[in-house]
């Protein structure tokens, strides 16, 4: 299945989604009188927002039939927002897994008329609610459900090893500075030449040390050879 | 689970997360699950120009597969007790 947004047009003769009963999907939450607004674009007319144990959809009041939906395995980030100077409403703003080598969000999209192959584009969803006090709980809520939906690899990866001693020619520690992206142009699985003792001149008390992990396989960068442990 | 635990231990601190895409944005962990999704509060996003729709809100979910780093403050990381640690579970202890 791809990722992001997606059209949604699944509805039961009551005006509710169909849900994926075999895969256990369930309904988690109801918010009527919802807008959503894609991207950069305008807030849609009011409609009612479904949150189910694996996604999120929305249907549109005014327009039967029209709706979006996007699985929480797609929903990278949440977070409530109430800064007027971000966005004029409280809102719910939500970040999305859009497709790759999307530059723009939805262009220079025919407002009426957005083929579905922009909506994988889309890479921001803010939610508003008619009352901006339930946002706490959408919040509660979208966190309950993204716990809900862990990715399949980082299942297969809960006990594994975590790390890999052989084939790293560089430590795992990176010191320093300010530069926060010494990785710069590398590989991020292989990186940073100076591991703790080895760089005898580098002044460890200074500033952030960076621990970097490569969290799809959570795999720590590690060097082991004896003269880096036993200084 | 040694990162969840190690994360559990750092809860409270000042943190920054940078994304995949990118994005870096600074809080206060507030929690961390056995999947690596991390909350963060007082977040704010650390480049502003870059992402200027990017917002500074009380709390954030982020989920653990779209995490590139984590970013420590120095005094949050003991080296000695991770280094052993790591150690231990490269030996697989």
């Amino acid at each position: 299945m791809a990722p992001g947004l997606k059209r949604f047009t699944d509805v039961a003769g009551d005006g509710t989604p169909r849900l994926d009963d075999a895969a256990g999907e369930e309904l988690v939450c109801v918010e009527r009188a919802a807008s959503v607004a894609l991207g950069s674009r305008a807030p849609e007319p009011p409609g009612t927002l479904f949150i189910t144990t694996r996604r999120v959809i929305w249907l549109s009041e005014a327009e039967k039939g029209r709706g979006y939906a996007v699985g929480f395995l797609d929903i990278t980030l949440h977070a409530v927002s109430r800064d007027p100077e971000a966005y004029p409403s409280p809102c719910l703003y939500t970040q999305i897994e859009a497709e790759a080598d999307s530059d723009e969000e939805d262009g220079d999209l025919d407002s009426e008329a957005d083929s579905d192959s922009q909506l994988p584009k889309i890479s921001e969803m803010r939610i508003i609610l008619a009352d901006a006090a339930q946002l706490d709980s959408l919040f509660d809520a979208f966190c309950h459900c993204a716990e809900l939906n862990p990715d399949p690899t980082a299942e297969e990866n809960e006990d594994s090893d975590l790390f890999h001693g052989e084939g790293m020619t560089n430590g795992g520690w990176i010191h320093g500075d300010e530069d926060e992206h010494m990785v710069d142009g590398i590989d991020p699985e292989f990186f940073i030449p100076n591991p703790i003792g080895q760089n005898g001149g580098d002044d460890l008390s200074s500033s952030v040390l960076e621990f970097v992990v490569d969290w799809e396989d959570l795999h720590i960068l590690y060097d082991d050879p004896p003269l880096f442990y036993e200084i | 689970q040694l990162f969840f635990s190690y994360f559990k231990e750092l809860v409270g601190k000042e943190v920054t997360v940078e994304l995949k895409n990118d994005l870096a944005i600074r809080g206060t962990l507030h929690s961390v699950d056995q999947y690596l999704n991390i909350k963060l509060e007082n977040t704010r996003v650390v480049d502003q120009d870059k992402y200027p729709h990017m917002l500074s809100v009380r709390n954030c979910f982020i989920r653990g597969s779209v995490v590139r780093y984590v970013l420590l403050p120095q005094d949050g990381v003991d080296i000695d007790i991770l280094h052993d640690a790591t150690r231990r579970e490269a030996r697989g202890g």
